[in-house]
């Protein structure tokens, strides 16, 4: 009986999360208890360590020690501070101008660094003593900071995405990069729609006008930061390069342009390679014993028991997209993005498939939504980060959060039923 | 054992620098012939590949010592004292039986096998129980750092030469 597995594997599971033991390793305890239900303990031990090999084997997952790689040169290449000016440039001028620089930067490092925790300490730890300084309250710099922090997981080049086409199947990655722009910049324009209005409220000041030759300044020196989205993007929308070797390619662009800016050292790079394999181990690992544990879940049908069940309790496409968005929300707050995208993709992907929804823009809404997840207590990885930076507790972060907290579920609501936002780019360049 | 440890530490992070460096140039490497040489490598990719699973899985090793793995700890942040220590000891215990009966035990069945019937790998030529034996290597260090941590833990409740702490809480 398939519905005695289905219980073993989530009481393991949960049971092993509650206590504490590392997601990875909860993971792949849960997948091997099931499988021993229905198999010896050599055959399913052995197999269990096959997927986990065979699941690394694969070229297109390089991309994402690569960009972290390139990530972490441009973190300490000086980026940052090029890009927060252009954000200055850019939208300064609006009220409340230093929360709008905020996200515009957020958006743009974001997108480059490929990491929301990244994003949140390099622009956080530059812009939250100017609005500071400026006035504003610290918790509300702290809250625009966060959440602004996670549209960089949306637009691409994107970590996440690349993890979501490996256990989607091989969902294009070229496709999901277009399809993650306008989404990304929808999350960014709510928000800063939302700090708007704060701004107006609470009579924050705006940014005195740049002259021309200022901006034009700015923009010039964060061109060659630009540049490198161009060469990654337009090579992989193109057919140039691969995910993965446009990633190395960021690789030597970001470490030429690191040198060029005097930031680091050829001796620095030891150092930088070992913080990338830090972060690499642990969403290798994440994805080794996930494959594991999907290859199970596949075995016992689990998929389509959870579908059943979801179709038992509601027909209406609609509505069973609002509650796969209801609980992923709900699994969000405590479990960071990478394992929630591993473990409930390949339960949810055939679901909305058999609705007629594209896998692409199934990946989209997903991110969008754990997004949230990120910046909600109890677990909320960039929520930790913004807060530490700030030097404030959690408790008073939570209320100016609440507002933003409304205008990304405004976005994921916009995602989820306007598919063309998604779709439109990709289908554009043909994909 | 901690200047073992530490010796440990310091060569996975060695071995985990040269791997990533390996790869990109690896991949970089690919790119050139494709587009400068105009006569692409035919093993570079399968290479790549094989040094992702070495990474990843040595990375995972290192990552136990480090701590870096991501868990939901609110649980063992509520409890303090004495039961803390009894949770912490069972969650690297329950890390250890993962890794030695799946990683230990099943990688090196699996090494077994695939040497036994000769697979070699397409483009390299290389047999694919080397490339497996990733697996066992580092479920035998992850053993060896759930040990040390139990010892840590161990150490804290007991200081040598005196009882455990008066005002454990409990």
């Amino acid at each position: 009986m398939a519905i005695v597995e289905v219980l073993i594997l989530v009481v393991c599971f949960i049971v092993t999360l509650a206590m504490g033991v590392p997601i990875a390793f909860a993971i792949g305890i849960s997948g091997v208890v099931t499988l021993l239900v229905s198999m010896d303990f050599m055959p399913a031990v052995t197999t269990v360590a096959q997927r986990m090999a065979t699941g690394l084997d694969s070229f297109a997952i390089l991309a994402i020690p690569f960009f972290i790689l390139a990530g972490q040169l441009m973190n300490r290449g000086g980026i940052a501070r090029r890009l927060i000016d252009l954000a200055k440039s850019m939208v300064g001028v609006l009220p409340g101008g230093l929360a709008h620089v905020n996200i515009m930067a957020a958006m743009l490092f974001g997108s480059i660094s490929g990491s929301s925790v990244a994003a949140a300490s390099a622009v956080g730890g530059v812009m939250i003593p100017r609005m500071d300084e400026a006035g504003y309250d610290r918790g509300f710099g702290a809250a625009v900071n966060i959440t602004s922090a996670t549209t960089g997981l949306v637009i691409p080049p994107s970590n996440i995405l690349i993890v979501y086409s490996l256990a989607s199947g091989g969902v294009s990655i070229a496709a999901l990069f277009l399809a993650g722009y306008l989404p990304g910049m929808l999350m960014g324009l709510s928000l800063m729609v939302v700090s708007g209005f704060i701004a107006v409220r609470k009579k924050y000041p705006r940014e005195k006008r740049l002259r021309p030759a200022e901006i034009v300044r700015n923009f010039v020196d964060a061109l060659p930061s630009l540049f490198m989205l161009l060469v990654v993007i337009g090579g992989i929308v193109a057919g140039y390069f691969t995910a993965t070797e446009a990633s190395a390619v960021a690789v030597a662009y970001a470490l030429v342009l690191a040198l060029f800016y005097r930031e680091i050292n050829i001796s620095d790079l030891p150092d930088i390679l070992l913080e990338t394999s830090k972060t690499t181990a642990i969403v290798m690992l994440l994805i080794a014993t996930s494959m594991g544990l999907s290859w199970v879940m596949a075995l016992e049908n689990i998929p389509q028991n959870v579908s059943a069940g979801l179709i038992g309790l509601a027909e209406n496409p609609i509505v069973i997209l609002l509650i796969i968005n209801v609980l992923l929300l709900a699994v969000g707050t405590f479990m960071d993005m990478t394992p929630a995208v591993l473990i409930f993709t390949p339960i949810f992907l055939p679901i909305v498939q058999d609705l007629g929804m594209d896998p692409v823009h199934f990946g989209i809404m997903m991110v969008v939504n754990l997004c949230v997840g990120l910046c909600t207590p109890p677990v909320g990885s960039v929520l930790f980060v913004g807060c530490a930076l700030a030097g404030i507790p959690i408790t008073r972060v939570i209320r100016p959060l609440l507002p933003l907290f409304a205008a990304m579920i405004v976005s994921l609501m916009i995602v989820t039923y306007v598919p063309e936002l998604s779709l439109w780019l990709p289908r554009l360049f043909g994909f | 054992m901690n200047k073992l440890r530490q010796a440990i530490d310091r060569s996975l992070g060695w071995l985990l620098v040269v791997l990533m460096g390996a790869a990109v140039l690896n991949v970089l490497w690919q790119v050139f012939t494709r587009w400068v040489l105009k006569d692409p490598s035919s093993y570079t990719e399968e290479l790549a590949r094989y040094l992702l699973i070495w990474i990843g899985l040595l990375g995972a090793a290192y990552g136990v010592g480090q701590k870096l793995h991501l868990a939901i700890d609110i649980l063992p942040t509520a409890l303090s004292g004495r039961k803390q220590r009894a949770l912490n000891i069972v969650i690297q215990i329950a890390v250890a039986a993962f890794s030695f009966a799946v990683m230990v035990v099943g990688g090196m069945r699996l090494v077994w096998l695939t040497l036994r019937f000769d697979q070699v790998s397409a483009a390299l030529g290389i047999p694919l129980g080397y490339v497996y034996s990733a697996l066992p290597l580092s479920g035998v260090l992850i053993v060896f750092y759930a040990a040390c941590m139990i010892a840590d833990e161990r150490a804290v409740a007991t200081p040598p030469g005196q009882a455990a702490e008066p005002n454990d809480g409990a």
